[in-house]
């Protein structure tokens, strides 16, 4: 093919690919192009040629830094998008109003939407059953919203305030503390005004307060998973009891899972982090009907994070 | 997962498009709004950015009338497809009852159809579902880009590359000249709704 109808064709490539949005494909095909031309002094009108694609690549990078910035910080979405993503992404309407309020706030910070999912907190924050993982959770944002000196003041603005038993204080320092930066720590975080809790108060305290978890990973010793972890959504959760929806087919999976085996290593995935612990098995059933026949409820009890 | 309301015998269920970055999967779903109005129930939302990328999701209520006695509702997503976006389609994922993935027949996105078939897998893995055991169906999209001399992969390449161990229905189309739109989505409803009255049991 003569070398003018290959650049030709090229560029028709990458004139298409540009128009497709495929720009890294339609980069490749300019700069294929540009080669070409620089290595011929044959072609008509060459310098034309060179500014025009020179002009289309810089155009794509410009592009393409402008993406980069976008996913390094969601946009702020519309109030209309806003309500359909709570809406959309809560999962516990039937359950509680309250608990699909939640679900929404936390869909909204994982869409990026810090400063909303702040608002839906702060509102949230008020009811006893939600106050301490609305409270991490607006930390959470705060941290995310590179704004650590603020998420400290809020902490300690709570630490003042009667908002929170000493118990409920505790579990947010210390989930604050492990979130935070060490450098953005100026001071250490004022500790709750009382004895430190024993370890049955620990216990109770791991009962009554615990973060949102949406799904949990089991590891299998033994049974056809043997080795594997497999993911479980969580069905109802109250406080450090997670109830699992098993179904049938998969019900040779969890044989071996009687009540009262402990589980080490389980994986608990919230919306706002992942992290291990370890939990025994507390309730084992068939579901005898309704639309649910035939599935298993598990429910594990965390014992220890 | 499908809300199933025995009491109003409804059925409310989720069909997400899957696929590569700027394969079709938002053209998909803007076709079947334009085409499929009496079905339309809402509006269709779609939360994109530089005019026509889809950075979170796009959302198309249905609603199919009763079938087999149950108000049957669909809602469709798609999913963005940039590399970039992971956590993000993992979260629309959530709850998925049937899947179209819409693939790129350009042959310069030929690995990045494989890679997002892999995402896939992966991110239902998750979940604790199977790839194999999901419905879903397959589009091969941008077929018409052929005639305009753009090098674009065979079917039967496609089929080798995405369906040889899947073995789902598939489909040969273009999205933006709404060719076989419709029957993907139709063969992924009736693969969902079996798959539903399966396990739901709901006939009358």
């Amino acid at each position: 093919m003569a070398l003018k109808d290959s650049i030709k064709t090229i560029l028709q490539e990458a004139e298409l690919y540009h128009g497709q949005g495929l720009l890294a494909e339609a980069k490749e095909k300019y700069q294929q192009a540009q080669a070409l031309i620089e290595g011929s002094e044959q072609v008509k009108n060459r310098e034309k040629l060179l500014e025009g694609i020179h002009r289309k690549i810089a155009g794509i990078e410009l592009h393409d830094q402008k993406v980069q910035q976008t996913a390094a910080t969601s946009p702020e979405l519309s109030e209309k998008a806003r309500e359909l993503i709570k809406r959309l992404f809560s999962f516990s309407k039937e359950e509680s109003a309250e608990a699909a309020a939640l679900e929404g706030a936390i869909a909204l910070a994982k869409f990026g939407q810090f400063s909303s999912a702040l608002t839906e907190f702060n509102k949230l924050i008020r009811k006893e059953s939600h106050r301490t993982v609305a409270a991490k959770n607006i930390l959470r944002c705060h941290i995310a919203l590179a704004s650590e000196k603020a998420a400290v003041k809020q902490y300690e603005e709570w630490v003042e305030s009667d908002l929170f038993s000493v118990k409920q204080l505790e579990s947010i320092r210390v989930f604050l503390e492990d979130n935070i930066p060490p450098e953005a720590l100026e001071k250490p975080l004022s500790a709750p005004a009382a004895p430190a809790a024993s370890a049955e108060e620990e216990t109770a305290h791991v009962e009554e307060e615990f973060i949102d978890i949406s799904s949990i990973g089991i590891p299998f010793e033994s049974g056809p998973a043997q080795g594997k972890v497999i993911e479980f959504d969580v069905n109802f959760q109250s406080g450090n009891l997670l109830s699992l929806i098993v179904p049938q087919k998969e019900g040779n999976i969890i044989e071996d899972l009687a009540v009262g085996t402990k589980i080490n290593d389980l994986q608990f995935y919230s919306p706002i982090a992942i992290f291990n612990g370890a939990g025994v098995v507390s309730e084992k059933s068939q579901i005898k009907s309704g639309p649910k026949q035939g599935d298993f409820c598990l429910d594990i009890e965390i014992t220890s994070t | 997962m499908a809300i199933f309301n025995l009491k109003k015998r409804e059925i409310e269920c989720k069909i997400v498009y899957y696929g590569p970055g700027r394969g079709g999967k938002t053209t998909n779903l803007e076709y079947i709004f334009k085409t499929f109005r009496k079905q339309i129930t809402g509006e269709m939302v779609s939360i994109n950015t530089e005019g026509d990328r889809t950075l979170f999701f796009d959302f198309l209520p249905m609603g199919l009338g009763k079938i087999k006695g149950c108000e049957v509702r669909v809602q469709l997503y798609t999913v963005p497809g940039q590399v970039q976006y992971s956590s993000t389609r993992k979260l629309v994922l959530r709850g998925v009852d049937g899947l179209v993935f819409v693939a790129d027949s350009l042959k310069v996105r030929r690995e990045k159809n494989m890679l997002s078939l892999k995402d896939l897998q992966k991110n239902l893995k998750e979940y604790g579902l199977n790839i194999f055991n999901v419905p879903l169906v397959l589009q091969y999209n941008k077929r018409d880009l052929g005639d305009q001399g753009i090098p674009i992969m065979t079917v039967e390449q496609m089929e080798r590359d995405l369906n040889r161990q899947l073995k789902v229905p598939s489909f040969a189309g273009s999205a933006v000249n709404g060719d076989r739109v419709g029957e993907t989505l139709k063969e992924c409803l009736k693969l969902t709704l079996k798959s539903l009255h399966k396990e739901l049991k709901w006939a009358q």
